[in-house]
């Protein structure tokens, strides 16, 4: 293929999407010139280069397409779903000749199908521009009466127009910009039957407004749109996506890739180099130079490989408008947050999980109008996407307000199914009952329809974004809707992650699923260990936690257990076990190396990765370890209890700092780092720590009472914590429990105690996040210190 | 060797495994790592004598000592890197020997008495004055087809 096709293939590519995202946007606002100008943009720019490069047959179909968007352009015809249903299945049609011309470097032969698809587009245009001539009330009740799906019709009111304004012949409308065309599409006279416009969505709108106002809808003219439709952003999407094109440049993934690749290395040569110690002070400078520009040079290279999730949902209008068509339901789709952004391979991971999860809240999900109106909710069913940033994951939630999922059905099925034993599904709660519907061969669709129900569903969903490193999580309520989240890491390529020891080799294991470490030493590792027969079993605050030793799951050889030893706590979606390792080394960013197909297969790997100190490190996957030590979302009641707990208690972080004890809300907590004293900077009288390339205000106070003047080098231990949008750290002394606190009551009053709870029977402070000053605020010569809240005495 | 025309020979690198003395095509050496470190990869197929770190990638690599069935080296081993559908591999050896020039004509067929394991892993091999050099051939010593070849 030449360069000159290829380059035409990816434009014709582009202008294929933008117009799909345009149609489905003209649908809700079928009055919107800028929608259709670019639309016709598109397709025009298609049929002209195509008759340069010879392709007929999409010069063909192109020219059909560009006659009848010409009249829609030009406002003698208006939307109509008939019209862009059409429209959608020509553009479906130049995509399967696109990929022809990719694949076989030819067209392809369908002389039938193209003469039907361009007599289709003629009648479209001629029907509805006779019909435009039909006067407006009657003419709006026969486009709301019309069935959607029906093919183009034509209606035989005669035509009142002038000749010259008659549909251009086919010869004609090959120029649609010639000077003898319609006005400017701007003014309202030529704004095409204002009743048509309102109708075109049929029932979105109550048709009586459409009537009475259509002199209103024309003078408003373009800014005019239903009221409940097009979220601002669908516009803003539209804008930004016809004017972007002068200050990007297509780059090649590969390209992208490849310094992805070399940046991780360079990440890997950092950490070489920042644990080689150095007699020379300016060493240690430059150092720490390489390593801020490492980190920015990071940051800039993931960031170009990011692209706003837009790319994903931008599909899904379309799919929509089909499928409630197909099932004879009535849907509204709702997006928000379309410009978050993800790294270009997850977002193609996450296309067919997220298809799949939209299809089915469609078609099992959002019921069929009747049904809905029976139960008191609005005819339309509303879907809606969603992505957020979650830290340092991507949150997809796909929402639909249908019948959401029926939990005695969903047991019922699983013991049908022989999927879970009776006994077992009786005892399992609404969340393990609902993780059900994530098994392979689960399906509760009555009918297997063209849509889903084939059982192959959401296991599938799950592989998929497991394999990325994300969660699916579901929760319904019956009646009234289920939401589906998915939960994205921001990149592949580099994970934090912790390293463990065994048997003398390394080990990566995924700070992602790590949720706590416990350290045995040899005179504990026995009693501490309790079994069950042979099963390894730790009492984790009075729970009992099922135990995988690593070395013997990997059967490494070598001498047995060692006296003292660790054991991570991991999460593995719901599984939560710990795992035995002879000890910790270093947390580390890791840059994920794959392995090849040979040693992928064992399974308990994820990849390996080069370590700071140059040596190798298999990363695991705890997920695959759960699975294989049969450690089930069941057998850990820790979950339940945890959501038992929920309602009045919350788990915090107990910390010693200095000789107070305070609690930190456990789910603000990021991350807990040992740092030298000296690297505590200060900004004012703020202290502040560089905390991966991101400056941190620190709470510094309980500590700097205690040891002013103690050595620089002596290590401290900094809590990192999430307050709303930002990040803020406090140095403590100790970090000495996690432990749920409860609410404590003011006696009389029974108002809550806010900033005080009840931990290990003792009334500790919660430290108030929020009370730590962002960097830029602080005066710069603030003498008074952040006191921390004081402990309440008992 | 060397009076032999060079037309009509072909580069071969020469590896050590044991007793036995083997011969490579050049053409298909990407690269010699000398001595790497190396790091085991537990639950492996058997013909995996671990990774190794090339260029930024996490290479595995196949042991001819384990494929052959023999006792793992006492002492560091050498690595040869190939090209092989799915990225790369490198293959463990005793040592790497010099370049030989060897002819076609020289060449022979595995013998019908050779163990079938030898059989499918070898390529015949040349006459050389003093010795045989076994002829391998990279694309049998690749691990996908390995695993194929040999499961576990």
């Amino acid at each position: 293929m030449d360069d000159l096709t290829r380059e035409f293939l990816l434009e014709s590519q582009e202008g294929l999407d933008r117009m799909e995202r345009c149609l489905t946007d003209l649908e809700a606002r079928p009055g919107d010139m800028n929608l259709l100008a670019d639309i016709f943009r598109s397709v025009h720019t298609i049929k002209g280069t195509t008759g340069f490069l010879g392709f007929s047959r999409l010069e063909a179909l192109s020219h059909a397409g560009e006659n009848l968007l010409g009249l829609l352009r030009d406002g003698k015809l208006a939307a109509n779903p008939d019209i862009i249903s059409g429209l959608l299945a020509l553009m479906d049609m130049l995509r399967g000749i696109l990929r022809n011309i990719e694949t076989i470097a030819g067209e392809g032969e369908s002389q039938q199908e193209d003469a039907a698809m361009i007599a289709r587009l003629e009648a479209l245009q001629r029907g509805e521009a006779t019909a435009a001539a039909v006067t407006e009330p009657a003419l709006a009740a026969a486009v709301v009466a019309a069935q959607p799906a029906a093919p183009a019709k034509k209606r035989r009111a005669p035509s009142k127009r002038p000749p010259s304004r008659r549909p251009p012949s086919r010869q004609a409308a090959g120029h649609p910009q010639s000077p003898q065309g319609a006005p400017p599409p701007e003014q309202p006279g030529a704004a095409g039957p204002p009743g048509v416009i309102g109708a075109a969505s049929p029932g979105r709108e109550p048709e009586s407004e459409e009537r009475s106002a259509p002199a209103v809808a024309a003078a408003a003219s373009i800014p005019a749109r239903p009221a409940s439709e097009a979220p601002p952003q669908a516009e803003a999407a539209a804008t930004s996506a016809s004017g972007t094109a002068d200050s990007t440049l297509r780059v090649d993934v590969e390209l992208l890739n490849r310094m992805m690749n070399l940046v991780g290395e360079l990440v890997l040569t950092r950490n070489q180099i920042l644990q080689t110690t150095s007699a020379d002070p300016n060493f240690a400078l430059l150092g720490r130079r390489l390593d801020m520009v490492t980190a920015d040079l990071r940051e800039s290279v993931m960031k170009a490989r990011m692209q706003p999730v837009s790319h994903v949902f931008s599909r899904f209008p379309r799919l929509v408008r089909d499928l409630s068509l197909a099932l004879d339901k009535r849907v509204r789709l709702e997006m928000e947050g379309q410009e978050t952004e993800l790294d270009k391979s997850l977002l193609e991971a996450i296309r067919d999980p997220l298809t799949h999860s939209v299809r089915n809240a469609i078609d099992h999900g959002i019921e069929a109008p009747e049904a809905r109106i029976a139960q008191g909710k609005p005819a339309e069913g509303l879907v809606r996407l969603r992505a957020y940033h979650e830290g340092s994951h991507v949150i997809v939630e796909v929402h639909d307000d249908g019948a959401g999922m029926s939990i005695e059905r969903i047991r019922q099925k699983a013991v049908e199914r022989q999927l879970v034993t009776p006994q077992r599904a009786e005892q399992m709660n609404e969340r393990e009952i609902l993780q059900l519907i994530f098994l392979p061969g689960f399906s509760t669709a009555e009918a297997i329809t063209s849509v889903s129900g084939r059982g192959v569903g959401m296991d599938v969903v799950r592989t998929n974004v497991e394999k990325i490193g994300g969660k699916v999580d579901v929760d319904s309520r019956s009646g009234r809707g289920t939401v589906l989240r998915l939960r994205i890491p921001l990149t592949l390529a580099i994970i934090p992650a912790l390293i463990v020891r065994s048997r003398g080799q390394n080990f990566a294991v995924p700070q992602a699923s790590l949720t706590e470490l416990v350290h045995l030493s040899a005179g504990e590792t026995d009693s501490r260990i309790e079994w069950l027969e042979n099963a390894a079993l730790y009492r984790l605050r009075g729970r009992l936690l099922p135990l995988v030793f690593l070395d013997r799951l990997l059967q490494q050889p070598g001498r047995e257990r060692a006296a003292a030893c660790d054991i991570a706590i991991l999460n593995a979606d719901g599984r939560r076990f710990g795992l035995v390792v002879d000890g910790l080394a270093d947390p580390e960013e890791i840059v994920v190396k794959p392995l090849a197909a040979v040693l992928r297969e064992i399974g308990f790997y994820a990849g390996a990765t080069i370590l700071g100190n140059g040596e190798m490190a298999l990363i695991l996957n705890p997920g695959a370890i759960a699975q294989n030590a049969n450690v089930s979302l069941s057998s850990e009641s820790e979950v339940d209890a945890g959501d038992e707990r929920r309602a009045d208690q919350q788990d915090y972080l107990l910390v010693e700092t200095g000789s107070r004890r305070a609690a930190l809300p456990l789910q603000t907590v990021v991350r807990i780092e040992r740092i030298p004293r000296s690297r505590i900077e200060h900004a004012g009288a703020l202290p502040v720590l560089r905390f991966e390339g991101e400056l941190l205000p620190l709470d510094d106070t309980a500590l700097s009472l205690v040891d002013l003047a103690g050595d620089p080098e002596a290590q401290t231990t900094v809590v990192v914590c999430r307050d709303g949008q930002r990040h803020v750290g406090m140095t403590v002394s100790q970090v000495l429990d996690v432990a749920g606190g409860r609410q404590l009551e003011e006696a009389g009053t029974g108002a809550v105690a806010e900033g005080l709870t009840l931990l290990e029977e003792r009334v500790t402070s919660i430290v108030r996040l929020a009370a730590i000053p962002a960097i830029e605020s602080v005066p710069a010569q603030s003498a008074e210190a952040f006191p921390l809240p004081a402990e309440a005495t008992p | 060797m060397s009076e032999v025309s060079a037309a009509a020979t072909q580069e071969v690198c020469s590896v050590k495994v044991g007793d036995t003395l083997y011969g490579i095509p050049i053409a298909h050496v990407l690269e010699i790592l000398g001595k790497p470190a190396t790091q085991p990869v537990p639950l492996a197929p058997y013909f995996v004598g671990g990774l190794v770190h090339y260029r930024g990638e996490v290479l595995t690599a196949v042991s001819l000592r384990r494929l052959l069935g023999m006792e793992p080296a006492k002492t560091p081993e050498d690595v040869l890197v190939f090209e092989n559908s799915d990225g790369l591999f490198g293959l463990f050896v005793d040592s790497v020997g010099e370049v030989l020039h060897v002819a076609p004509a020289d060449h022979e067929p595995n013998p019908a008495t050779l163990e079938a394991r030898r059989q499918a892993l070898f390529d015949g091999a040349w006459k050389l004055r003093d010795r045989l050099l076994v002829s391998l051939d990279p694309e049998r010593l690749d691990p996908v087809r390995l695993a194929a070849a040999f499961p576990a």
